[in-house]
């Protein structure tokens, strides 16, 4: 059996240390019985390789996780052929899958709010490059592209930073963790049709250029909020 | 003003493509949620994909912790204070709310063997929980080896008593385990077990030290 180490900003739980040292005496502020409930409660309880429930809890995760559809409706907001489309989603996906996979596999113990804050951050920048602010403030437009690529690379760590805190059995994690990426990446494409399909409709009509300053107001509005939110969380903890 | 174009009305899709769109999105949704999310969140499965897939039991055991955390919250456990060797009943036991189920035997101390003071014995059927708790006071020190025969166990050892509560350490499919508890405060200390195997367990604990006596709360 493998050993990796965990680091839990919430639990103090050291995977590794189980079975070798005899007495553990960990104190950690959970509930009498220490049993989790729903998607961590269901990963704490199994052992070994699953592989199809651990692609839907991935794409369970990413379909429902707000910040990353807010941010995915940012990059495709005035992406109107689906090749531009499908070039900034796979940017997004190499980002967020690399620094995921290693963030997990390594156990990097990064704070969960801050990450989550800069994860608000994108948000906001992705509503600001939308209304050409940069080209305004700045007389230059930066790179778009290379910009999705390194959100990416923070919206991986905030994944990595859930699936540590659900405390994966060491026993099977390199398959189970694949394929939670790839239900990932499921996910996002299922979070996107959506988009898409609610955006084909608005673009159609005359208010789509009307609404479209509005509505990109309203999402770093979103990306403020989910980062005062996280910050908050982060100074309260 | 914007950091793009206007789209041309060639670059838009055209409203019969979005309406059929939205029909297949649909289709596909149902489908999605019939076979694969009720499945794995309710257990509920009427087509049998969500069992062949392995999601169905997400689902069960889902609905299980569910099930088990509504019956225990409220089951307070009140010790008094076990340094007077007075320990008071638990107020309203625990095994009430959650009872024994198919578990299939007692706690059957066999006394004294080879320097332990307690054996206890229990057969675990699969999906079934069981607790085995000792009395202790603050400070008080158990050696203790516990073993699954020939399967595997999850297990939480934890303490609770008073409204303090505390985890000790917890693991999975664990074949067996030793090692020394030391109470952190007057209250039960000891084991949850579950089976998530598919045959029965058969879980035998030894113990010795100071504590009162050993419970089974589950």
């Amino acid at each position: 059996m493998r050993r990796v180490r965990f680091r839990c900003p919430g639990l103090s739980t050291k995977l590794s240390r189980f079975g070798v040292l005899a007495s553990l005496f960990m104190v950690s502020p959970v509930f009498a019985h220490g049993v989790a409930q729903g998607d961590k409660g269901y990963i704490q309880e199994v052992s070994g390789v699953h592989l199809v429930p651990f692609a839907y809890l991935g794409a369970k995760h990413m379909a429902t996780g707000y910040d990353h559809v807010l941010f995915l409706l940012g990059v495709i907001f005035f992406l109107y052929r689906l090749k531009d489309v499908s070039v900034y989603v796979s940017l997004f996906a190499f980002g967020h899958s690399s620094t995921m996979l290693l963030g997990v596999y390594f156990g990097w113990n990064v704070s969960a709010y801050l990450v989550d804050a800069i994860i608000g951050l994108s948000v906001v920048y992705k509503g600001l490059d939308n209304l050409g602010a940069f080209r305004r403030w700045f007389g230059r437009q930066p790179n778009t592209k290379l910009a999705v690529l390194i959100f990416g690379f923070f919206h991986g760590l905030g994944l990595a930073t859930k699936i540590l805190e659900y405390e994966l059995d060491p026993n099977g994690l390199v398959p189970n963790l694949l394929s939670f990426n790839v239900g990932v990446e499921i996910g996002q494409l299922v979070a996107l049709s959506a988009i898409l399909i609610a955006m084909g409709y608005w673009r159609r009509s005359a208010s789509f250029q009307r609404h479209a300053y509005g509505a990109n107001v309203l999402l770093m509005s979103a990306g403020f909020i989910l980062v005062g939110y996280q910050l908050t969380g982060f100074f309260v903890n | 003003m914007y950091n793009a174009n206007e789209p041309n009305e060639t670059e838009l899709p055209s409203s019969a493509s979005l309406l059929k769109s939205t029909l297949i999105a649909f289709v596909v949704a149902a489908i999605i949620l019939v076979t694969i999310v009720l499945p794995a969140e309710y257990a509920i499965d009427p087509t049998g994909i969500g069992s062949a897939l392995g999601l169905t039991r997400m689902g069960e055991i889902k609905s299980q912790l569910a099930e088990e955390a509504e019956a225990d919250a409220g089951s307070e456990i009140n010790v008094g204070s076990v340094g007077q060797r007075v320990p008071a009943p638990p107020a309203g036991p625990p095994t009430d709310a959650t009872p024994a189920g198919t578990a299939q035997a007692d706690p059957a101390p066999a006394g004294e063997e080879n320097g332990w003071r307690d054996t206890t014995e229990i057969t675990i059927a699969p999906e079934e929980a069981i607790e085995l708790k000792l009395v202790m006071a603050k400070g008080e020190k158990a050696a203790y080896e516990w073993d699954a025969g020939r399967g595997s166990l999850n297990f939480n050892e934890h303490g609770d008593g008073n409204g303090q509560s505390i985890e000790y350490g917890k693991g999975r499919a664990t074949p067996s385990r030793q090692g020394e508890l030391i109470a952190a405060f007057d209250g039960y200390h000891g084991w949850f077990w579950r089976n998530r195997s598919e045959v029965p367990v058969s879980l035998t604990l030894r113990t010795r030290g100071s504590y009162s006596e050993i419970k089974r709360t589950r």
